[in-house]
Formats: structure tokens, sequence, C-alpha cells
């Protein structure tokens, strides 16, 4: 299969692959990038694990093609920690034990990521419905939904820093 | 899993891609949100030798009003729809349908266009789409045609769209004055669910405490296309709208569909929840027929 060259941005660098047509965009940032923050469960849309926010918008990375990448900018979780440490999603997490197996984690994290940026301070009803679309088998939901909970808090006490 | 190889194609405009695809027929299949093809490309349900990208033309993103319709490009996402301010205030049934579809990161990438397409029998756009009396139209090199989306589907993932055809756009009349619609969906849980009813209904009315003028409702799940329930729209029309007319049409509705057992529920129990179902969607249009008056006069 004929490869072709693409330009993308992830996490602000920008990157020049050799792709084929047949190649998920999970793939491509697991296997040709190395950014193996990004997991695959389903494969199918479903699980939510390999979520990444495209141009803006948390999308399943397993569902569009690594060409379709080419010239857009992606997020996965490896962009959310700054210079100045963990991003206030990521430290509630922890401080919250949000975290079991780790497997949907970095899917979570995005989603929340997302809405805490449409919406500062989620109710409970909204935050669950934000991560619907991520399963937690672990079934540790209650933990989660607390730590996105008091993230917001925390990044509206700070200004808005996202 | 793999995705099987395949040839992509990314034309740059509608013309471009009509020209691709007259070459290829049954070979190709256009590519738009990808929730249902890759999936299917995955399990190899089918392995099309060409892909059609339909991701960079701009025209198949609009979504507005044009000569008194809403115009909605096939490549409108499942989100820009529920997110649309004028999806929200008079097209109710549509919004619902588009917000309750998959998760939010499938209704991200999920399209208009690939829902119809798709055709599942419990599809979330195709019975409000229906209720609004929406028209598909369909471009291949050389024309068009539009499509009642009454006459659009012919079976289980089957549409009456050509190989050579693609969707670019729905359009929906803009619903008069004292009318609404409303879209019910039963499932297990509330997303990535599959409906075992899901029903939208659309009624419009003479003057604000009037009769009821024009009528549709479309039962989904309970076969293999969309179906429209025309004995219940019959009880209904030329009636004054009331909890016990909306209850005898419900139970209309569920003497006129034929659903099958399945895993997800029994046909008994569909045929039951269509009553439940039909009656409250007619219940919401009512609803939104009132305050999308309301709105107007504000």
């Amino acid at each position: 299969m004929k490869k072709t060259l693409i330009c993308l941005k992830v996490n602000n660098k920008e990157y020049e692959v050799a792709v084929e047509p047949n190649k998920t965009l999970a793939d491509l940032i697991r296997y040709d990038l190395g950014l193996t923050g990004t997991k695959k469960g389903c494969d199918m849309g479903e699980c939510g694990s390999c979520t990444v926010i495209l141009d803006g918008k948390p999308v399943n990375s397993c569902l569009v093609l690594a060409l379709q990448a080419a010239d857009r900018e992606i997020q996965t979780v490896e962009g959310l920690e700054s210079e100045e440490g963990l991003h206030p999603l990521q430290e509630a997490f922890v401080e919250h034990g949000a975290i079991q197996c780790g497997f949907c984690t970095s899917g979570m994290l995005l989603s929340a990521k997302d809405l805490l940026e449409k919406k500062p301070n989620p109710d409970e009803a909204e935050i669950r419905r934000a991560i619907s679309g991520n399963l937690c088998r672990c079934t540790g939901y209650q933990k989660i939904v607390e730590a996105i909970g008091s993230a917001g808090e925390r990044m509206t006490e700070k200004g808005g820093k996202s | 899993m793999v995705l099987p190889k395949f040839q992509y194609h990314e034309p740059k405009n509608l013309g471009e891609a009509c020209e691709i695809i007259a070459g290829l027929k049954e070979n190709a299949r256009p590519l738009a949100g990808g929730t249902d093809l890759l999936v299917n490309m995955k399990k190899g349900s089918i392995s099309p030798k060409h892909v059609i990208s339909l991701s960079k033309l701009e025209e198949l993103k609009v979504l507005g009003i044009k000569n008194k319709h809403l115009n909605i490009g096939s490549c409108v996402t499942a989100a820009e729809l529920a997110e649309s301010t004028i999806v929200q205030h008079d097209f109710g049934a549509l919004c619902a349908g588009a917000g309750n579809l998959g998760s939010p990161l499938i209704r991200n990438l999920a399209t208009i266009g690939g829902n119809l397409i798709s055709a599942r029998p419990a599809a979330d756009l195709p019975p409000s789409l229906m209720a609004y009396g929406g028209k598909a139209v369909l471009v291949k090199k050389g024309g068009q045609r539009s499509v009642d989306l009454k006459a659009f589907f012919k079976g289980l993932g089957e549409t009456v769209a050509e190989p050579d055809e693609i969707l670019s756009h729905i359009h929906l009349d803009m619903p008069p004055s004292y009318s609404g619609g409303g879209y019910m969906k039963l499932g297990k849980r509330n997303a990535l669910e599959i409906s075992i009813v899901n029903v939208a209904a659309f009624i419009a009315l003479d003057s604000p405490d009037g009769a009821i003028r024009d009528v549709r409702i479309v039962l989904g799940s309970v076969g293999p296309v969309p179906l429209r329930a025309e004995n219940a729209e019959k009880t209904l029309k030329g009636e004054v709208p009331g909890p016990s007319l909306f209850i005898k049409a419900g139970e209309a509705a569920s003497r006129e569909c034929k659903p099958i057992d399945d895993f997800r529920g029994s046909a008994w129990y569909r045929r039951e929840m269509v009553a439940e179902l039909t009656r409250r969607a007619l219940t919401m249009a009512f609803i939104e027929a009132k305050a999308r008056e309301l709105r107007r006069w504000k």
C-alpha cells in the first residue's frame, strides 16, 4: 500500500509521518509517535480509552484515519502536563484516588478537560454525561466524578487556567 | 483490529467527489464520520477497495436557513446539530435525537448523512427527520435529485441512494406557527445505547387552542425501516389535542407496528412501549408547539 507523507501537530509539536491509508489515528499516535498514553481498548468506538482532542473536540482516535488527521491539531494525555507540573485535573485524580488500573484514565482526563473548558462548574449530572463515552471497568466512577468536580472548582479559583 | 487495505481519495469539492465515485461505483464508499463505516470495515462486513473521504468538502458542512427551509449538509455532526440554536428552538425532536446519539465522543464524529445512509433500524436521527417531513438531496456526476425521506429507506442497511450518488444535504421545511416535535428513546442505559424503541412525533395546530391540522408519527426499532404510524395519525387529524386523545393515538400506533423478539426486548414489550412512547412524544410535541409560540412573542 502506498504511504502518504502527512504533517500534523501533536501536543504543540510538529510531526511529519508517512502513513498507510488503513492506519488509524490511534495506531499512528501509539506506534509511530510512541505516545502510548493513548490506549486502545475495544477499537470500535465504544470504550473511549483512545480519546484524543482533535481540533478542540474529544473523539475516539480508533475511528479516525491517520490520513484524516493531516494538517490538524491533536492533544493527547501527554500534552496535559505543563512546565508548572500536572494539570489540575491530573492532580485531582491523584488526590481523589480516581485511578485504579489506569487504562481509562487518559480518556477520562481528556473528556473532562473538554467539559471544564465549556462549563467550569458542572453539576454531577453534567460530569456523568460528559464521560458517558468513557468506560471504566474497575467501576471507579464515583471517585472520577468527584475528582472532576473538584478540579473544576480549583481551576475556577485559579482563574480558569486549563 | 486491522482495517482492510484500500485506496484513499480526498476530493477538494463535491464535483470532484462525484467524478471519482462515478468511475468507481460499487468499489467505493464515501467516508463521512467513520463511526459506522470504519467499524464495519474492521469487523470485515464490508471492504471497499476505495474510500472517498468527504472531510474536505466544506459545502457539506453548512447548517442554516435557506429559502424557508433548514439546509443541513450531510457532514454536519450530531454534536453540531444538538448545539445549534435553530435546531434547539425549532426542531426539538431532531435536537433530542442528535443529543442522544452514541456518546459525546461519537457525536463529535458521527454525521447526519452517515446516520441516514447506514440505515440502521434503531438509528436516532431518521424518525425525527421523517417526522419533520425531511428530504434528502442525492448528487451524482451530471445531476441531482431530491427524495422524500419517507421513501428513502429500502431495508436493513439499504437506501435508494445509488452507488454513484452522494448524499449531499437534508432539507427540512421550517415548522409553521403552532407546531412542534418530540422524540423519545427507550434504552437500558443512557449512552452508547441502541434503542429498544424510539418514536418521533410532529404536530401542527390550526390555532393556539385549535385542532390538529397536520401530524406525523414515526416509529423506530420496530421493523427493518422506520415506520410512519398512519392509523395513529388518522386518529389525531382534525381533533383537539389532549391527554386522552394522545393515549388513543399511542394505542393505534401500537396496533400497526410489527416488531420482532430479540435480545433487546420482546415483540410484546416493544408494542407496549410504542403506545407509551408515542403518547409521550406527542405530549412533548404539543408542549414544544406552545413554547415556540411563546418565544415568538417574546
